[in-house]
């Protein structure tokens, strides 16, 4: 459960995060610990607006985190095969492609 | 030989050769290991020595017991603390909780306490090797990562339910009620259900409605019941008139 680069993971260009489990199976630690790094007190700090919102569900399906950023991009990572560590890997580039996108584009104005 | 051809070609005694032709072949046996040409490495390789297998007496070694690590005594403390609270509580909860701060913890113990709620910690590897053999042995998958544990013993759904809607970070994972597993939606379904009594009227009531009609149907005055009868008899008859018409055209 390493944290890779930054502790803290920055949620500035995401809207919305939907973690959605089912407890019982024995594939979802990478998800919950996903969970807990991005429901963190931290995490939340740096976007108020972002809503982290974790869906426990019994059908046996396998867990999927659903992200949906500001410029209206979606990232689904399905967590069944993954680790933890890998998803803050794919989320945090993509977090950081999107607020330098940003960056730039406030500069241009 | 050397001496020899120094005969030959120097004639003067005493006289060195401008050059000197000094042979050092490399030593055979040298202080470090030398490297051996390729060759001889793969005869080497080819040829190494393959021992007969040896065979061991069957009593001459004592049998390999799998390492069970004992617990430690603070581990049985808490064992013997989890075995009392499974006993005497209806109703357990397993609620994750991702990173809360010490104030919305404090809130959310106070507003289950006026309930009669508790809330408990124990560590994850305690409670799963303390689930492994027993009754509640399905709940073990539930104890991953920061779990918190709320102890009651009355079936209380609906406050838990509404304290833990109010703290955003904690997420309901499953409970165990009156031995039953469930599920997070389980439990929600749980709380929406009437209380037992009423559930309990609710048979009796269906149950007896047919004979209470019937009773009050025989307590009004009979004159009544033998129209109703007529009635009845007149209204067979015509739908097993009618019921004839229909099958005669589905059958056509």
């Amino acid at each position: 459960m390493a944290a890779s680069g930054k502790a803290t993971v920055v949620l500035k260009a995401v809207k919305k995060i939907t973690v959605q489990f089912c407890p019982f199976e024995s594939n979802v630690r990478s998800t919950r610990e996903f969970l807990v790094m991005v429901g963190s007190e931290k995490a939340r700090s740096t976007n108020i607006n972002c809503e982290v919102i974790p869906l426990v569900k019994h059908d046996k399906s396998a867990p999927v985190v659903d992200i949906t950023y500001l410029d209206g991009d979606k990232l689904v990572l399905k967590g069944a095969n993954l680790t933890s560590s890998e998803m803050l890997n794919a989320f945090q580039s993509l977090c950081t492609d999107k607020d330098l996108q940003a960056k730039a584009a406030a500069a241009k104005k | 030989m050397a001496a020899t051809l120094c005969v030959k070609l120097l004639p003067k005694q005493g006289w060195l050769p401008l050059t000197q032709t000094v042979r050092h072949g490399s030593k055979s046996v040298t202080r470090h290991r030398r490297p051996m040409h390729i060759l001889k490495q793969k005869l080497m390789a080819v040829t190494e020595y393959i021992p007969p297998p040896r065979v061991i007496p069957p009593g001459a070694y004592p049998y390999q017991r799998k390492r069970v690590q004992e617990d430690s005594p603070l581990t049985l403390i808490m064992k013997r603390h989890l075995k009392t609270v499974f006993e005497d509580s209806k109703m357990i909860a397993v609620v994750q909780n991702n990173a809360s701060n010490a104030d919305n913890m404090m809130v959310l113990k106070h507003r289950l306490h006026k309930h009669g709620i508790a809330v408990k910690f124990f560590p994850n590897q305690v409670v799963q090797s303390f689930l492994e053999g027993g009754l509640h042995a399905n709940m073990a998958p539930l104890f991953i990562g920061p779990t918190v544990l709320f102890v009651s013993s009355e079936p209380k759904v609906k406050e838990m339910l509404s304290a833990l809607r109010a703290s955003q970070q904690m997420t309901l994972l499953g409970a165990c009620i009156d031995d039953t597993l469930l599920s997070a939606q389980a439990v929600v379904s749980y709380s929406k259900l009437p209380s037992v009594s009423v559930v309990q009227g609710e048979l009796v009531s269906g149950l007896t409605m047919l004979t209470s009609h019937t009773a009050s149907m025989l307590q009004r005055h009979p004159a009544h019941l033998s129209a109703l009868l007529q009635q009845y008899v007149k209204q067979r008859s015509s739908d097993g008139g009618s019921e004839g018409a229909p099958k005669a055209e589905e059958a056509a």
